[in-house]
């Protein structure tokens, strides 16, 4: 057992657990955060991204003691961060999502959001080229991933009109 | 879930403290980005009571020109190689051939140090304990058979790194550290043809950087990559070209493929029939042809990984145009 | 007896539709953009343990000896399960029960369960199956299909009455197709090869069971079928059902590969039982791939014969389907490879003569198009060539031999709408098919095809009367109307559509309908999601038992107003009195005037099938009140120096009667494009020389990423079923089946080759290219 000391979506978190776990299994059996996936085991599916510093990374390839210092952000904390930014409910992306059909069975939608996320932050404007490349980590087996392009752009485009995410 | 097999993990902030730590247990590894160690330590392939972690160890990052020519720290992530502005400018090849490893977050976790020092792969090997186990293992792990030759005695997993190709074009220079100090390799000689442990440094060699030489710095380079997706997958086949033109004449080039066996090979008899002829020329025309089916008579491409080997064998010369005509554009 | 009344196509109200076509919200996704939701493997029980599976790496031997009693010493292991204490058989077919939980005498393939641990985590518990020793009588492996059918010994099942390796075999012939080929004008004949392909929903399968003091078991399991996996349980524990709750949580995609029983459920039941203590099993992605249920491979030779204006005359095929180690879906899957062929197009004269085999290979089940999407390949590529011998328009020709709408098909299936040949146009138009067929340059081209499928099949499983969906209504007098529905909603959207009917029905806001789905406790029995039976059947229930509520809403307000029914109307969750502006009622308020007047609230609706299907044996199987029309045209682009086939766009029309939410309509059209798409090149279920899965990681088995997915296009063509819920048919299948065969013409369009043996590989394009230069050298 090793203590870990992780920050995740703004909170300082000490977990006890067998150093061979992976940050993946931190946060889904440790600590309840059960929104990110695991599909594949092993980093060919891209279900379990989260953000480390706001890069989007596969947490079942993550040893949680290699993160510490920085701040972790899964999917529970894209609502949070967006009601302390003073919105409310879900966040634009979460909610365009939604609008758009994007979600089926919606397994793969936590790290996939993840991944759309970290691209609008870096790229406010992306076109349909950059969208398709930023998730090109991320498998989808409902949608045939165009009411995701769809969302995405919906959400470039909302965000842009009310300047926030 | 596919469950790790148990280890400790050490956090070093140094070399020094990194090249300590992984004598202090039997066995140890390093561990940069984890991945491709950890879907190995997945698959049992691996069973490390110890791994020291190479996130902390500030000296090993960093992207800058030297006296000698670009140093990349070796725990630089190959999203940052693929976009950093000084290595798109003077080592182009290199840049296109991260772009190229696998998907986005893969990129933004694996390093460029931990894909050159990939371990080889192999479609019997790759594989979890219970499947490996089903057909008798194999010779590179915990069997003494070869599925891929029968009666084969030597292991033939494949290099599957797309920079280390990119890298031999570039003559980069290696710099590993380890208890003794520190020492230079040329990547051309760090690896010796043997797919259990292709590299003639031991898991005990802490890459610390790659230092590109100035003089091969801002020239053409490009890297061609067959895989049957086009993210996630390992190469099927990777071709890598540098080339440097004065006044429309190639006065250097050179090639480099990996995927084929168990180490990257660069294709100097190929790439030295260039030399010397006029861009578009019929005398480099000729010499393309020439160098294509050179290279196709020099590539032995075998069922190791995933894919038709006839095929890949096929695409070599396609390749190695493709890659030679893409420095041209 | 249950209700059978016909809803009809129409608005309730007969004023137009005010839920029913619009761009309505899931009543589940924002749940799921912000990881609220809850699938299997979320759940987590105070004081579970963790279980895994000893798996045969024999892909076919006997069973010697098991012991367990190193594995049962283990520190932290509390219950070690085997095969002999679970000896009834089952299978989701209850002709063809062939499955142990844990194998009992033998193993079948590699990856077959032999025993299972429970223990404090899944560490020990993989600890624990390791020190499991098992002796096994190695047989000879049964690889191929071929070898099964003239392999009679060893029999991969030898409790059978005839000792084969025959699964199933079905012939049937309609009309006399020998007698077309004399007086044809042409005859084409081909062999054609669909390989073996799989599911590979993102979510693994995972189960969690906790069996309580008072005997009573409840399951959580990532399942399509709650109400199968329900029976099957009580059928092995030898358990009263009424002592069994099945759930189905959220489920991340199942497209067929969850609607078997599978092991774990059975596991952790037991597993719970026999320690005390909820159990939990998730399995690994290696571990689905053993379990499989795939995409059958499917080696078939078809015969066409045609008048030279292009009218079909007759179609005769002979199938050979690998089925692997057991039975699952096969009896069905072996029917439906010749029963589903008989539209979009009239044929004259048929035959069919298919057979199943067992081999020693993870078991193929119902994939996406279940049984059909091979044949369906096989024939639209044999109907393009017939096509193009006799120059005609490939659109053309399927125009010509257009089976119609209200008619019977030559194997007596019922045709109710049919949108077709509005597929065609629709297809035809927007791909811009005139300017581009045979017009392109040389390495670009465009290709069409055709398909039919079921909605829902009026052959239950299980022999019985009930009906096939049930829907019970609970109105509140907080306003909220809840919706207890069997329906298992795996992704496609199930609940969200049976919000939107009984709003519709109902008059009231989606937002204040709660949707409790697929827990057998709670909810009344629907068979589950396969066979693309929901929407047509469940949504039929759900009108039934809102409409039986509205009218006793209208009944109670027209009394309170004392005015006629006619009169009372509600909108949008408010009663109107048509001759009193002034007077309205909210909701909440209507239900409490209904509620003092019929007291507590209720209501329950239910379909069945009318009696369909063709007067022979297996005349019912394949048979549907009402059948989907698809078309594809897709454009591809050849590079002839590596063989690759970049498949660029694909247009997609697909007749699915009336969209209840086009949003949901596309997804469906579009996930299924994709999932066609992907089998033509990328996908492949291989086995290797050991009959072992080449590669189960989604690393090796490869499904398309968005740098590999063709740009899609779908249109909507409703038909307007005068029996599907407000007229909707089926779209989460019929729209796969036909992307396939069009990429196929598309590649002889662009580049002259017609490949008939799936996948596509860029090797097979390039000898197909090189012969092709040969015969045109020769020439």
């Amino acid at each position: 057992m090793r203590v870990f000391h992780l920050k995740i979506n703004g909170d300082t978190v000490d977990v006890a657990a067998p150093e061979h776990y992976t940050l993946l299994e931190i946060l889904r059996y440790e600590l309840g955060l059960t929104g990110s996936k695991q599909g594949c085991d092993k980093g060919d599916c891209g279900s379990c991204t989260v953000q480390v510093d706001g890069v989007p990374m596969l947490s079942c390839l993550v040893l949680p003691s290699t993160v510490e210092s920085k701040a972790i952000t899964t999917i529970e904390g894209l609502a949070v961060q967006h009601r302390s930014d003073g919105g409310e409910g879900a966040s634009l992306l979460q909610n365009a999502f939604d609008a758009a059909g994007a979600l089926q069975c919606g397994f793969c939608q936590p790290g996939m959001i993840m991944s759309a996320q970290a691209l609008l932050e870096s790229n406010a404007t992306p076109n349909r080229d950059d969208i398709k490349q930023a998730l090109a980590g991320n498998l989808c087996r409902c949608t045939g991933y165009t009411q995701i392009y769809t969302a995405v752009e919906s959400a470039a485009k909302d965000g842009g009109e009310n300047g926030c995410s | 879930m596919l469950r790790m097999p148990k280890f400790k993990v050490l956090n070093p902030a140094t070399v020094a403290e990194a090249v300590d730590a992984i004598q202090q247990v039997e066995g140890s590894r390093f561990i940069a980005g984890g991945t491709d160690i950890n879907p190995n330590l997945k698959h049992r392939l691996l069973e490390p009571e110890c791994l020291v972690a190479l996130n902390g160890v500030e000296e090993i990052f960093g992207i800058s020109q030297t006296e000698f020519g670009l140093r990349i720290g070796a725990m630089e992530s190959l999203t940052n190689v693929e976009t950093n502005t000084l290595i798109q400018q003077l080592a182009p090849g290199l840049a296109s051939a991260s772009r190229q490893v696998s998907g986005p977050q893969l990129r933004n976790m694996g390093t460029i140090g931990g894909n050159v020092m990939l371990d080889t792969r192999c479609k019997w090997y790759n594989q979890t304990y219970f499947w490996r186990k089903s057909l008798g293992f194999c010779l590179k792990k915990d069997g003494d058979v070869c599925h891929v030759i029968k009666g084969g005695s030597k292991c033939v997993a494949a290099a599957s790194n797309d920079t280390a190709a990119a890298l031999s074009t570039l003559q980069a220079e290696l710099e590993f550290a380890n208890a003794q100090g520190s020492t230079r390799i040329a990547i051309d000689k760090l690896w010796q043809a043997d797919g259990i442990w292709n590299k003639k440094v031991g898991p005990h060699d802490l890459l610390v950087a790659i230092h590109l030489p100035a003089a091969l710095l801002n020239q053409k380079g490009s890297y061609k990559k067959l895989r049957d997706r086009n993210s996630i997958d390992f190469p099927l086949l990777g071709i890598a070209a540098r080339l440097k033109i004065s006044d429309n004449i190639v006065d250097d080039c050179a090639l480099c493929v990996v995927a084929l066996q168990a180490r990257p090979w660069p294709l100097d008899k190929a790439s030295a029939l260039l030399i010397g002829t006029t861009v578009g020329s019929d005398a480099f025309n000729e010499a393309l042809k020439a160098c294509c089916a050179i290279a196709a008579k020099q590539c032995r491409p075998m069922p190791n990984i995933p894919g038709d080997h006839a095929y890949r064998h096929a695409m070599v010369p396609v390749f190695i145009r493709r890659a030679i005509l893409s420095c041209l554009d | 007896m249950a209700a059978r009344d016909k809803h009809g196509p129409d608005a309730p109200w007969g004023d137009g539709f005010k839920v029913i076509g619009k761009p309505n919200r899931k009543v589940d996704a924002l749940a799921k953009a912000t990881g609220e939701a809850i699938y299997t493997d979320d759940i987590s029980l105070p004081n579970m343990l963790h279980s895994k599976t000893l798996r045969s790496p024999h892909a076919h031997a006997k069973i010697l000896s098991i012991d367990t009693s190193k594995a049962e010493a283990l520190e932290g292991v509390y219950a070690v399960l085997v095969g002999s204490e679970l000896p009834i058989k089952y299978g989701v077919i209850p002709w063809t029960p062939d499955e142990n939980v844990l194998a009992t005498d033998k193993v079948r393939f590699i990856g077959d369960e032999v025993a299972a641990v429970a223990a404090i985590d899944e560490d020990t518990a993989i600890e624990a199956c390791e020190l499991i020793e098992v002796e096994y009588e190695l047989l000879e492996t049964i690889v191929t299909a071929e070898q099964a059918l003239v392999t009679p010994e060893p029999p991969i099942h030898d409790d059978r009455k005839k000792r084969n390796n025959i699964s199933k075999h079905v012939e049937l012939e309609f009309g006399d197709v020998d007698a077309q080929v004399d007086d044809a004008d042409l005859v084409v004949e081909n062999d054609y090869y669909f390989h073996s392909t799989t599911h590979t929903a993102i979510e693994p399968h995972c189960a969690v069971a906790t069996f309580g003091n008072d005997g009573r078991l409840t399951l959580w399991s990532s399942t399509q079928i709650t109400h199968y996996v329900h029976r099957a349980l009580s059928r092995v524990l030898e358990m009263d059902p009424a002592k069994i709750r099945v759930i189905q949580p959220n489920v991340g995609g199942g497209f067929g590969g969850k609607s078997d029983p599978f092991a774990l459920e059975f596991i952790t039941a037991m597993l719970s039982k026999k320690s005390g203590r909820p159990v939990k099993m998730l399995w690994t992605r290696e571990e689905v791939f053993y379990a499989h249920r795939g995409r059958h491979s499917m080696q078939m030779h078809y015969r066409t014969t045609a008048k030279s204006d292009g009218t079909i005359t007759s179609v005769d095929a002979k199938l050979l389907i690998d089925g692997g180690a057991y039975s699952s879906f096969g009896l069905v899957t072996t029917y439906y490879s010749g029963q589903l062929l008989t539209g979009p197009y009239a044929f004259p004269n048929y035959r069919f003569d298919s057979t199943r085999v067992f081999t020693n290979r993870p078991p193929c089940g119902p994939k996406r198009g279940h049984g059909s999407v091979q044949p369906r390949f096989a024939f639209e590529v044999q109907l393009d060539e017939v096509a193009t011998k006799l120059d005609i328009d490939p659109i053309e020709i399927r125009r010509k031999n257009f089976l119609g709408e209200n008619t019977t098909t030559i194997n007596g299936q019922r045709i109710t709408s049919n949108g077709f040949l509005e597929c065609l146009d629709a297809v035809e138009e927007a791909s811009d098919w005139k300017s581009k067929h045979r017009k392109m340059r040389y390495g670009t081209g465009i290709g069409v095809a055709g398909s039919m499928y079921i909605s829902g099949t009026n052959y239950p499983v299980y022999p019985n009367k009930m009906p096939q969906a049930g829907v019970q209504l609970k109105v509140d007098r907080s306003g909220l109307v809840t919706v207890f529905t069997g329906g298992n909603d795996i992704g496609q959207g199930s609940n969200s559509m049976v919000a939107y009917c009984v709003a519709e029905e109902m008059g009231i806001n989606p937002d204040s309908i709660k949707v409790v789905a697929a827990d057998t406790d709670l909810c009344p029995v629907d068979l589950g999601a396969y066979s693309s039976r929901v929407t047509f059947m469940v949504g039929n229930a759900a009108i039934d038992a809102a409409r039986k509520m509205r009218n006793k809403i209208v009944e109670a307000v027209a009394e309170h107003w004392k005015v006629e029914k006619e009169s009372v109307r509600i909108i949008d969750g408010t009663v109107y009195n048509l001759d009193n502006d002034e007077e309205t009622l909210s909701q909440r308020e209507a239900f409490h005037v209904t509620e003092e007047k019929f007291d507590t609230l209720g209501s329950t609706g239910s379909y069945n099938t009318p009696t369909l299907g063709g007067d022979y044996r297996g005349g019912t199987i394949g048979s549907s009140p009402a059948y989907s029309f698809t078309s594809h045209v897709a454009e591809v682009d050849i590079d002839t120096e590596t063989g690759e086939i970049e498949v660029k766009k694909i247009w997609v029309a697909h007749d699915c009667g009336r969209a209840l939410n086009p949003i949901l309509v596309k997804g469906q059209i579009e996930g299924s494009t994709y999932m066609g798409a992907a089998e033509v090149s990328l996908e492949n279920y291989e086995m290797n020389r050991f009959s072992l899965h080449a590669g189960p990681s989604l690393l090796d088995y490869r499904i398309p990423t968005t740098l590999d997915t063709a740009e899609i296009e779908a249109l909507i063509v409703e038909s307007i079923d005068p029996e599907g819920p407000y007229g909707a048919k089926e779209a989460g299948e019929g729209p796969l089946h036909s992307a396939i065969p069009a990429v196929a013409n598309a590649i002889y369009d662009a580049v002259g080759i017609r490949l008939r043996e799936l996948p596509f590989t860029p090797a097979k394009v390039l000898a197909a290219l090189k012969e092709k230069d040969e015969v045109t050298a020769d020439a």
